[in-house]
């Protein structure tokens, strides 16, 4: 290779010859920005965000398109460098009308994933759902109560279903109590000890959630609370029929079962003081909350009679007295919802009478709307626009009445709400024996002396509002080491505010603890709509039905008069189901992908920088799988371009010009009326999230564990990612494979998860009995066979495997046939008698990145872009980027792939048509005899045939000129770097052989850029015939007969049957078969003629059936074995080019047994040695594989064209069940 | 004795004033009158002001008549063509005495623009008469080889009239260098600029000499095919073009082994532009043609190692191509002899705005600016003040009063900060605002930019809507510096030169007018009374008779009073439409 030397950020740096600066940069560990770039495509140019510095060239240049020359130097991290890149992004953010996250998330406090925890609730997954809630809210079953829900008012369901937000916090109360209830509740991993050890000052929602965390990350930690119980307010200001004690002490116990230790009673100052905890722990955490209530503030609440409304609470909690307000009449002021739990309290005391006094209206009352209604119910009365002036009291110093004030509503204040102005001369006086005053708290750091005479290195401050002064970024008070959070910083907040603080100070707390310098969170980039205008009710009325929410069911208001508590959570999995449904999935789904988010966060851009106007589309949601959303776009065109230079199928374009400009499917239609192939590969390529999967579940998006994998759908043996998260397959994306290199899929691979979601799956064996299914355990299932097998001879049983089972999967099953069964009837439906054709081809298979090496390729099925989708990619980028023009020979009126092709030939018949190029080049004498000479077999057999052709009548078939086809042939055998793709789907097997007749004539095998493709129908139907699934093959290849020694010994059996020379359908027909097994194929539902494929099932017969699904085979089966997903057993595949690709075992078997673990249970039956790993059986059936020799191909006769396979799809039921939905969504 | 001719200038202009009436006119003379003379078409004289023009050529020479309608045509043919008495006060330029447009003409050096408003542009022989296909075949009879032929265009100094200011030579020399069995020739007709018509006068006039042109640069590069890519809304052009191509065909010029030289194939096709001033550029001209959407590209590679269907191409402007044949015939010493020491023979502008001559000229490289407008040009409409002019159109930038001394040279315009351009320039009076300007020009670029670019795309946009709300009067604190910050990474970072250079006018009025600007955004105030938003009418009491007229003639009703005593405006009302301003005889309406 030749090598360039540049200086590249003043190093000296050698790089390859024709390489661009974003390749030189990130192989030298440099991070260059870019979003329209990506290694598929050729460069572009149109993002910007990419640029560099270059000496001598004018202006900055985009690296992606910017090619290394000698002598370069290349400068990428200089300050006009990165200003250029930041005002680019800013420049596409001031257009960029789309949310990252949605308003729930943005709202909270503590910044909890609502719409991730919904999707996982929709799914079931509720230990996942209190998992997500737990990273950011280690209380979820409490706030699931009691939060005050600032992210359901910001809910847009409100917009669409009038102030109707979604049920966040029923949904999540729900999910925690499914979560607290569960054998297992949501248990996090515990790091190892860190010897470090904090002490946490205050066992309330801010203490108890910093506890969590620190926990968490290894630390020793101990809680000091002052009260007889750890809780703070929610035990203490919050009432039981809100919030039972019983719940507080059970999710107390999640925090505390991870090692945190609560220390009651010990209050700081008194009865533990900061000399000591100085001494002890690394570090402390000051969660004190804000403890000490508020009167009235009017001239003579000193009266008798008149308390703050948490000192009402409080007490009652702490001396578990309930107060006795018999007869008596309460005035409670104030509109919090601490107002509230007074007002609902003093109605549980037995009051006669209980009026809210409040200084606006219901509108501006600040407490939580349900609360009020409930009040209401519960007999509660409301005096607003009142306002307390005056308390009088008797000679005694008692309560006597309240003077009071009309108020009106002025000019709105600070808050936004209009400001209560006084009615003047409107006094009046309320008699009442109780005030309540709920108008707020007050924080009081009574241990400041202590700790501050202790402290060895600062001094704690108090502000001017007597709360805890702390830097509010990092949350760092003026002693180091000590961190304070929640109400005793902020004054009297929320439970989820102090929640959130404990968050930040214990992302503090560890780095102070790390010995790092103290620094806030990394700030993330948001993109936001609200930056662009406020959101209205008609941007989300079409995508979504109104659906009212599930309320929460209550206690009968007449049964109330208790503590009890009120509120009963969701009914049923299903009603929680039906609630997750209203959300409206705000939040993008590539926010955790977005590479538009992670530089503008990298870059630290500011969207609004560049405001102005912005063009707003409706989202295209018309296609199944893909969803169009132009607001997101950034018009790199990456879409556009993979799907004209690596799909072909041209199906999206850029409209308009400027900044009109968008992204669009041809000629303005739905993508789906286009020539899109549903391919996802615009998905693939989209660095934001304006091409996305439109996904058939609550998308999430949430964070998910990954796994790589082979496709088992066809023969091209592209890696898979799946990602999934408790079980769940949330998508499936490529991984660069070393087949699909670039990590291409197809719309199966892409979208064809949907059946391991599925509920239907089989999961337990199950025997019909009159008729009717029963699920029976592995072991009786394993007897029913043994018992049948023994009643009958060896002869009478017969095994079929599928082309989707691994190696691993099919060698063993042959081995129980052979080794155990002592039957040689062993066959597949998927080749049932046809095999030979198309297997013979792969011998010497062009591997599909040597296309770019070739000089012309024939197409022989335009159903390659259906059938092998990633292959057909390949012809394509090969035709795009290496200018190599493609032949497509085309049967009848098929149209298929008529726009990738350069050239189109529209045949009668293709197997006619190569038998009459053959015809022509051997009577020509134009075959190549060197080739056929060294590496074939059968040729003079094979010429003697043919010959005896009539010509003229190949001719006429196959429906072109004598002349036109006589040029083709030469053309074919001339130009030596040919390739010839056909796909076993649109091919007979006689035409498969003639095609094998046609490369060994013109000896085009075994070089590169040359020779043929065999496209299979299934992952590992190559499998089939090495593993000798075939009465005349042995596993290897060999010929049965030759190898029966070998196997004999292998096998350590001395009565190999050899018997070959039969027809398996006949058998099966003849009603010889007693016992059929069928693995993993469902000829019956894949049959081209279903009646001719029942007759092959035996009548009467003991019919077993293994695969994932009641399949239709299954239905007609007497006993159905449930098969482990490839996933959850690990093997191998052979993929159409014969290459092995493994795979690993990544999840547990749902099925409780691997597809190996079946297969023993058989095996033990019949005397067949057990496998213990899939790695022992590859071992075995590799040393069967012959070795690494030239073959000789052979010629091979045929005498017409046969009929086309008798099975769709491989016989292969996962294909058949996604083409069936792919038409079912598409005709939608 | 020599039969009269009159010529009828029927270029776009001509026709836009009426001269196909004058033309039919003359010619039903003609056929019912038996009146003897030759009646001609030609292209665009070049005195668009004067239009429609017709010239009669007698024994005694020749007369250019302006402003001919019908009816003076009559008289002209009546008076000159049959009593040989010329009439005198519609004539506009003569060889026999002094006109007072002559200024006009002196000055002028017709090179490219040689045939235009001389010869019929749909009779290959007028061309072939006055010299045309000479160069060609003058190549052919000396065996003047194809390096030869580069050479000569090297060595004449001309540089790319399209705007770039690329030698053409060495453009050649590198397409030559390029091995490939395929090469083609482009000629970039896409003129777009607001104001510039030179390259639609120059086919319009003289489609052959762009022809001959092509052949010559087909035969130095080795490209046997070529297009000429021509916006559609020139649809006279594009049919001169098409007919002059079949003529050349039909003589052997065009097609295979033409002029009768074995194996010397060259062909040319017109295709028609969809309207996209991007297009103009050369590598979205090439994606237009290919039939892809017209974007450009990043080059390298350049269009001499990979253009056309990614074959070695050379792009020409049609100023450029119609050049050369005269170089090759007349020699590059000729050519080279006009013009500045980096600028060599002459330049075609389009002269438009607030000038008196608006038209087009062909004027030697180093004449001074001021001598275009004021001589050639005849100075300012209405006796207005000179405020500046724009030069090269959007992608250009304006040259103030005190710059006016600037010579018309690559090097000098571009160091004012304006570009020579393809020719357009655009004069501006006291009256123009140069906020406004930019504004316009602004829009211009941001609506024809491709979208491809981020810079481009949005840059542009943002920079619009900063002027159209500081011409609105509501310009910001700092809007002159987010103004310069966006001018700076748009000119720096964009894909291709509509990008680079669209920042160019407001980089220019902000280097010489930015008190314009300020006045806007901190006063509040138009200085050139020009941005509506920005003005108001006010009735001065003592000036008013009270006549009614101004509350007559407003829109909206925003002008009351008694009949006889002053009115007033209602400010709250007034949309400052101008109609009081204008329709008052007493001077009475303020504008401040």
């Amino acid at each position: 290779m030749d090598t360039i030397n540049v200086v590249l950020n003043g190093k000296n740096v050698q790089a390859h010859k024709g390489e661009s600066i974003l390749e030189l940069a990130t192989r030298m560990g440099y991070q260059i920005p870019t979003l329209c770039h990506d290694p598929r495509l050729e460069p572009f140019s149109s993002c910007f965000v990419c640029v560099v510095h270059v000496e001598k060239m004018k202006g900055l240049q985009p690296s992606c398109s910017t090619k290394v020359t000698e002598g370069m130097v290349i400068d990428t991290e200089r300050e006009d460098v990165k200003k250029s890149r930041k005002m680019a992004l800013e420049l596409l953010l001031s257009n960029h009308y789309a949310d990252c996250i949605g308003p729930c998330k943005e709202t909270c406090p503590a910044n909890v994933d609502v719409q991730g925890y919904i999707s996982l609730i929709e799914k079931g997954l509720y230990s996942e759902a209190i998992g997500l809630i737990k990273d950011r809210n280690p209380l979820p079953a409490i706030c699931g109560r009691v939060c005050v829900r600032p992210c359901e008012l910001a809910c847009r369901r409100n917009l669409l279903d009038e102030n109707n937000g979604v049920g966040i916090d029923y949904l999540k109360r729900f999910a925690a109590d499914q979560d607290l209830k569960s054998e297992n509740h949501y248990r996090p991993e515990v790091a190892p000890a860190t010897g470090k050890s904090v002490a946490v000052i205050g066992g309330g929602p801010g203490g108890l959630s910093a506890a969590y965390w620190l926990a968490q990350k290894g630390h020793h930690v101990d809680i000091f609370e002052a009260m007889p119980h750890a809780g703070g307010w929610l035990r203490y200001g919050i009432p039981e029929y809100r919030l039972p004690n019983a719940l507080i002490d059970q999710e107390i116990s999640t925090i505390t079962e991870l090692g945190v230790n609560i220390f009651t009673n010990k209050k700081l100052g008194e009865n533990i003081s900061y000399k000591d905890i100085q001494e002890k722990y690394n570090a402390t955490i000051l969660t004190i909350g804000s403890q000490k209530g508020a009167l009235v503030g009017v001239e003579g609440e000193d009266a008798d009679g008149v308390f703050s409304g948490i000192d009402f609470l409080k007490n009652m909690e702490s001396t578990g007295q309930k107060y006795d307000f018999k007869g008596k009449k309460i005035v409670v002021v104030g509109g919090g919802n601490t107002a509230m739990d007074c007002c609902r309290t003093s109605r549980r005391c037995g009051s006669e009478e209980v009026t809210v006094v409040y200084r606006r209206t219901e509108a501006e009352m600040p407490a939580n709307p349900i609360e009020i209604h409930e009040s209401k119910l519960e007999g509660v009365n409301y005096m607003f626009l009142t306002a307390p002036v005056k308390i009088l009291k008797d000679e005694n110093g008692k309560l006597k009445s309240m003077v009071c004030q009309k108020m009106e509503l002025g000019e709105p204040d600070a808050s936004g709400r209009r400001r209560p102005v006084p009615v003047e001369g409107s006094d009046f006086e309320i008699e009442c024996d109780y005030i309540l005053a709920a108008i707020g708290q007050k924080t009081d750091v009574n241990f400041i002396n202590d700790i501050n005479e202790f402290a060895s290195n600062g001094q704690l401050k108090i502000t001017k509002w007597g709360d805890i002064e702390a830097n509010k970024e990092t949350l760092e008070t003026g002693i180091p080491g000590v961190f304070a959070a929640g109400d005793g910083v902020t004054g009297p907040a929320t439970a989820i505010a102090a929640i959130a603080q404990a968050k930040l100070a214990v992302n503090s707390c560890e780095q102070f603890l790390n010995g790092l310098p103290i620094v806030p969170p990394a700030k993330e980039f948001f993109s936001r709509k609200e930056n662009f205008r406020q959101q209205e009710k008609h941007e989300y009325a079409g995508k979504f039905k109104h659906q009212l929410r599930e309320e929460m069911p209550v206690l009968d208001p007449k049964d109330r008069m208790n503590f009890t508590e009120v509120e009963l959570g969701y009914e049923s999995e299903a009603v929680a189901k039906n609630e997750t449904a209203r959300c409206l999935e705000c939040g993008c789904g590539a926010v955790y992908t977005c590479d538009l988010k992670k530089h503008a966060t990298d870059y630290n851009a500011n969207q609004i920088h560049y405001a102005g106007s912005f063009k707003e589309y409706k989202v295209d949601f018309s296609h199944p799988y893909i969803e169009i959303d132009n607001n997101k776009c950034i018009l790199c065109g990456r879409c556009i371009r993979i799907c004209k230079e690596v799909v072909g199928a041209e199906a999206l374009g850029f409209v308009n010009r400027g900044f009109e400009t968008y992204v669009a499917p041809a000629m303005a239609m739905s993508l789906k009326d286009t020539k899109c192939e549903s391919c996802g590969m615009c998905i693939s390529t989209c660095p934001t999230g304006a091409m996305s999967e439109n996904k058939l579940f609550k998308p999430g998006p949430v964070k998910t564990e990954s796994f790589e994998t082979i496709c088992n759908y066809c023969s091209v043996g592209c890696e898979l990612e799946v990602q999934h998260r408790g079980g769940f397959v949330y998508g499936v994306k490529g991984s660069k494979g070393q087949v699909n290199q670039g990590g291409n899929l197809c719309n199966s691979g892409r979208f064809g998860y949907q059946y391991m979601n599925d509920a239907n799956r089989l999961l337990k064996p199950c025997v019909k009995e009159n008729g009717s299914w029963k699920d029976i355990e592995w072991s009786e299932a394993f007897e029913i066979i043994a018992k049948q097998l023994k009643s009958s001879k060896p002869s009478e049983s017969a095994f079929t495997v599928g082309a989707r089972l691994s190696n691993e999967e099919q060698y063993f099953i042959q081995k129980i046939a052979r080794a155990g069964v002592k039957t040689n009837t062993i066959s597949s439906f998927h080749y049932m008698e046809r095999g030979k054709g198309y297997t013979e081809n792969s011998l010497a298979s062009v591997p599909f990145n040597e296309l770019k090496f070739a000089r012309a390729i024939w197409v022989l099925n335009p159903e390659m872009i259906k059938s092998n989708g990633v292959a057909g990619f390949a012809v394509q980028s090969a035709r795009k980027k290496a200018d190599i023009p493609v032949t497509l020979i085309v049967e009848g009126d098929n149209h298929l792939m008529d726009h990738k092709a350069d050239r189109i030939i529209a045949v009668k018949s293709k197997y006619t048509f190569i038998k009459a190029m053959n015809y022509y080049l051997l009577n020509s004498g134009k075959q190549n005899a060197l080739f056929i000479n060294g590496r074939t077999e059968g040729f003079e057999a094979f010429k003697e045939s043919l010959l005896k052709e009539n010509y003229t009548s190949l001719i006429a078939a196959s429906g072109l000129a004598q002349d036109v086809i006589e040029s083709l042939a030469d053309e074919f055998n001339n130009i030596a770097e040919t390739v010839l793709i056909y796909t076993e789907a649109g091919t007979s097997s006689n035409a498969a052989m003639e095609i094998n007749n046609l490369m060994l004539l013109s000896g085009k095998l075994g070089k590169t850029g040359s020779g043929v493709i065999a496209l299979k129908s299934k992952n590992n139907s190559q499998g089939l015939r090495d593993n000798g699934i075939c009465p005349k093959t042995a596993p290897g290849g060999r010929k049965l007969n030759d190898a029966k020694a070998e196997l004999e010994a292998l096998w350590q059996i001395n009565d190999l049957c050899v018997e070959t020379d039969f027809s398996i359908k006949e058998r099966l027909k003849s009603g010889a078969i007693k016992n059929l097994f069928i693995f993993g194929e469902d000829p019956v539902g894949t049959a081209v003629n279903t009646d001719e494929v029942k007759s092959l099932i035996p009548q009467n017969a003991f019919v077993v059936v293994a695969d994932y699904f009641m399949t239709a085979t299954a239905e007609a089966a007497t006993l159905v074995l449930p098969m482990a997903f490839p996933f959850e057993t690990g093997g191998s595949y052979t993929n159409t080019q014969r290459i092995i690709q493994r795979y690993e075992a990544e999840m547990k078997p749902k099925t409780g047994k691997s597809n190996i673990e079946l297969l023993n249970g058989i095996a033990e039956k019949v005397d067949v040695k057990p496998f213990s790993t899939t790695e022992e059986i590859f071992l075995e059936f590799a040393s069967l594989l012959p070795a690494n020799k030239e073959v000789l191909f052979s010629f091979n006769n045929t005498d017409n064209d046969n009929q086309r396979n008798m099975f769709v799809f491989g016989a292969d039921n996962l294909v058949l069940r996604h083409q069936k939905q792919v038409a079912d969504l598409m005709k939608k | 004795m020599a039969q009269t001719i009159v010529r009828v200038g029927m270029a776009s202009c001509g026709i836009a004033a009426g001269a196909r009436k004058v033309f039919d006119t003359i010619k039903g003379l003609q056929n019912t009158d038996h009146l003897s003379f030759e009646l001609q078409q030609t292209g665009c004289i070049g005195m668009c002001f004067r239009e429609p023009l017709v010239e009669v050529i007698d024994e005694n020479g020749c007369y250019l008549y302006g402003e001919v309608d019908a009816e003076k045509s009559l008289e002209i043919l009546n008076k000159h063509v049959r009593n040989g008495e010329p009439v005198r006060e519609y004539i506009v330029r003569t060889d026999l005495f002094v006109t007072p447009d002559d200024p006009f003409f002196k000055g002028q050096v017709k090179i490219a623009l040689r045939n235009c408003g001389v010869i019929d542009p749909e009779n290959m022989n007028d061309y072939i008469q006055q010299g045309g296909y000479e160069a060609v075949k003058k190549i052919f009879s000396n065996n003047i080889s194809r390096e030869d032929v580069i050479q000569m265009i090297i060595d004449s100094g001309l540089r790319g009239r399209g705007g770039g200011g690329f030698s053409t030579g060495m453009k050649w020399k590198f397409a030559y260098n390029s091995q490939n069995e395929t090469k083609y020739i482009i000629c970039n007709a896409d003129e777009g600029d607001p104001g510039a018509f030179m390259d639609r006068s120059l086919i319009e006039g003289d489609p052959h000499a762009i022809i001959e042109g092509m052949i010559i640069g087909a035969y130095a590069i080795g490209a046997s095919d070529g297009v000429i890519y021509c916006r559609a809304e020139y649809p006279l052009a594009i049919k001169r073009l098409n007919i002059a191509i079949g003529q050349a065909h039909e003589k052997g010029f065009l097609g295979k082994n033409i002029f009768g030289i074995e194996g010397f194939n060259f062909d040319l096709y017109v295709k028609e532009g969809a309207g996209a001033f991007v297009c103009g550029e050369e590598t979205a001209l090439m994606a237009s043609i290919e039939g892809e959407r017209g974007m450009p590209r990043r080059r390298p590679p350049f269009p001499a190692v990979s253009g056309l269907f990614k074959k070695p191409t050379n792009i020409n402007n049609v100023e450029t191509w119609a050049n050369v044949p005269w170089i090759i015939l007349n020699g590059p010493e000729k050519y080279a002899a006009y013009g500045t020491e980096k600028s060599k023979g002459t330049k075609v502008f389009a002269l438009a705005g607030k000038i008196n001559h608006g038209g087009l000229v062909e004027v030697p490289m180093g004449i001074p600016l001021r001598d275009v407008i004021y001589k050639l040009g005849g100075g300012i409409q209405n006796n207005k003040k000179f405020k500046a002019v724009q030069m090269g159109g959007p992608s250009g930038g304006c040259i103030p009063e005190h710059l006016l001394d600037t010579i018309v040279d690559y090097d000098s315009v571009t160091a004012t900060g304006a570009i020579m351009g393809s020719g357009g320039l655009v004069v501006m009076d006291e009256n123009t605002c140069m906020v406004d300007m930019a504004r316009f020009f602004l829009d211009f670029t941001q609506k024809e930019s491709c979208g491809k670019c981020t810079f481009c795309r949005v840059g542009t946009k943002r920079m619009l809507e900063i002027l159209t709300r500081i011409t609105q009067g509501e310009g910001r604190d700092g809007d002159i510096e987010l103004l310069e910050e966006l001018c700076e990474q748009i000119r720096t970072s964009s894909l291709c030169g509509l990008g680079q250079t669209a920042p160019n006018p407001v980089l220019t009025t902000l280097k010489y007018f930015r008190h314009e600007y300020e006045a806007h955004i901190y006063n509040k105030k138009c200085p050139a009374h020009n941005c509506k938003k920005l003005l108001t009418y006010t009735i001065e009491t003592d000036k008013c008779t009270g006549c009614t007229v101004c509350a007559k003639n407003c829109p909206t009703n925003a002008i009351s009073g008694e009949r006889k005593l002053p009115h007033l405006i209602d400010q709250s009302l007034c949309i400052k439409c101008g109609a009081c301003f204008s329709k008052c005889k007493f001077d009475a309406i303020s504008l401040s």
